[in-house]
């Protein structure tokens, strides 16, 4: 007889939302989760007294209450919690900025219409043709791989507006270089334009701490600082786990959250884990300062998303970051929320894993320094002297990432192969989070929600 | 339980899964999902909820048959006639 109905490794956002479905119907499940703290890739933590976010910038997937079929509400009645008493932020307005020009949009599609009208007026009528196919458009049907660029310039016939359209979208959810699946492209497409960006009043810590508080209300049960060792199968079938104690704990069913790698290691699955092993990492640096002085062009930005070349290159770069495009995010920049405390800018951009990695401690802190004032450099271009003399400075680079969050090589968007069955070779061993294929904080959570349904209530 | 029972039931639990559910205008004889606006994902929770509160197992190939509130009420009164 075993312990538990169903153990799910990894106490993120995923394994929270799948725990919360099982125990509502009677599962019985138990979380394990290797740190001190749930949320995975979207945690907190505390320096100098101040609370700091990892990964949430913001939510993709805006929906007000009411709308049944949105996403983000849906996922609210799977996980039987209030969307109505669930506070949310709207994003003022964000920009994508190239050499060549910019445009502004926000949570209104209207916005971006009028910009690209103003700054592509020949292919506004292509990309309001555009909106309308990709939101007919199914993206959680089994299908090949389609090429997203191809798409788009086939509809936009413009290699500029494609790459402007495809920044937010690639670094918001993109686990392959250069290109991206055309499925997708569609989920990242409606989650970031048709459906917008917000914050939930609060802090990540909030959010987690009533997920955590809903699971358990259920009966969920949750163990921190338990890391597993392996996955234990016998034949065709899954029979629990081992910690890395040295623990083991029986279970009908497991469903991991670790990515595919990551499960491929503690089960002994003969995959290529080269093929499952993303390569888009990313460092970030969060400043705190006294106060936010934009300058007047960029004054309410949400989110700037910047390039400072010609085309886009959205790979591994060749150096240890490749401050030439990235993200500049100002957590306090949304509708309606209060400001006590100093001012939080984020910036990311992309990093090669492979270099953080090979360096020794000397050069890892060299590194973290020299690419935090490259990094400094791209954003004064853009803003001016506005993040000089900070009140405090932090960055987590792709082995922060790693180390906390389980995401091989620090890639933040997992496998670049999507398993969207979420089976594995056993039976009653299933794989939910971001190698599933659902992206952002409500994918991750819709995601761990539907493997849930699909293969352990049905 | 009786027929009446079983509607309230059912009421109750679709109540549970959508706290914006409306009923002034319900007609029994329509599939609910459309009058409700309820998704498959919806669905699903309605046989999830009558497992979890009476111990019912359905099968799937029986689903069609929760597709209105009469159907439901005529699916459920031998199921549940001792409860």
């Amino acid at each position: 007889m075993p312990d538990h109905q169903l153990i799910i490794i990894g106490g993120g956002l995923s394994g929270l939302a799948a725990g919360i479905r099982a125990a509502r119907f009677g599962l019985k499940p138990l979380i394990v989760e290797q740190h001190s703290l749930p949320g995975g890739l979207n945690s907190y933590y505390f320096r100098q007294g101040h609370l700091l976010e990892t990964g949430l910038h913001a939510m993709t997937n805006f929906a007000p209450p009411g709308l049944k079929h949105a996403p983000l509400n849906r996922l609210f009645r799977q996980l039987q919690l209030s969307r109505k008493e669930f506070t949310t932020h709207e994003q003022i307005e964000s920009e994508v900025i190239f050499p060549q020009t910019s445009l502004r949009f926000s949570n209104d599609l209207n916005l971006l219409c009028e910009e690209i009208a103003v700054r592509f007026p020949a292919a506004i009528d292509r990309f309001r043709a555009l909106v309308k196919e990709v939101d007919a458009y199914d993206p959680f049907a089994e299908r090949p791989w389609q090429s997203a660029r191809a798409f788009l310039r086939s509809r936009l016939a413009d290699p500029l507006l494609e790459d402007m359209l495809l920044l937010p979208l690639m670094v918001y959810g993109n686990a392959e270089e250069d290109d991206m699946d055309l499925g997708q492209f569609a989920i990242m497409f409606r989650a970031v334009f048709l459906e917008g960006f917000f914050r939930p009043s609060g802090t990540i810590k909030d959010l987690l701490e009533l997920l955590l508080a809903h699971y358990k209300h259920f009966g969920g049960e949750i163990r921190f600082r338990a890391p597993v060792a392996q996955i234990l199968h016998e034949g065709e079938q899954v029979r629990g786990i081992r910690l890395q104690s040295g623990e083991e704990l029986f279970a009908a069913a497991v469903l991991s959250t670790v990515g595919i790698p990551g499960t491929a290691e503690m089960s002994g699955w003969p995959l290529q884990a080269s093929r499952y092993t993303g390569r888009m990492s990313f460092m970030e640096t969060i400043t705190l300062l006294p106060e936010l002085r934009l300058p007047p062009e960029r004054s309410g930005k949400t989110i700037i998303f910047y390039n400072q070349k010609e085309r886009l290159a959205y790979h591994r770069p060749s150096g240890p970051i490749d401050a030439s495009w990235g993200v500049i995010c100002f957590p306090g920049n949304f509708h309606g929320m209060l400001h006590d405390g100093p001012a939080q800018v984020r910036v990311t951009n992309a990093a090669n894993y492979d270099l953080w990695r090979q360096a020794d401690e000397a050069e890892y802190l060299r590194l973290k320094e020299v690419c935090g004032q490259q990094a400094g450099a791209a954003v004064r271009k853009i803003l001016g002297d506005c993040c000089q003399h900070p009140l405090f400075q932090d960055s987590f680079t792709p082995l922060t990432i790693e180390r906390y969050t389980s995401k091989c090589a620090g890639a933040v968007y997992g496998s670049p192969v999507k398993i969207k069955s979420g089976k594995t070779p056993w039976r009653n061993l299933f794989i939910a989070g971001t190698d599933q294929g659902y992206l952002g904080i409500v994918g991750a959570m819709l995601s761990g929600v539907t493997i849930v349904n699909q293969h352990l209530l049905k | 339980m009786t027929r009446d029972d079983i509607k309230y039931l059912i009421l109750d639990i679709i109540q549970d899964i959508d706290d914006e559910a409306e009923f002034d205008n319900l007609d029994e004889d329509k599939p609910l999902r459309d009058q409700l606006d309820l998704d498959s994902m919806d669905f699903l929770d309605i046989v999830m909820e009558l497992r979890k509160r009476h111990k019912l197992q359905i099968p799937e190939e029986d689903y069609p048959q929760l597709a209105t509130l009469m159907s439901c009420v005529n699916y459920l009164e031998p199921k549940l006639k001792d409860a």
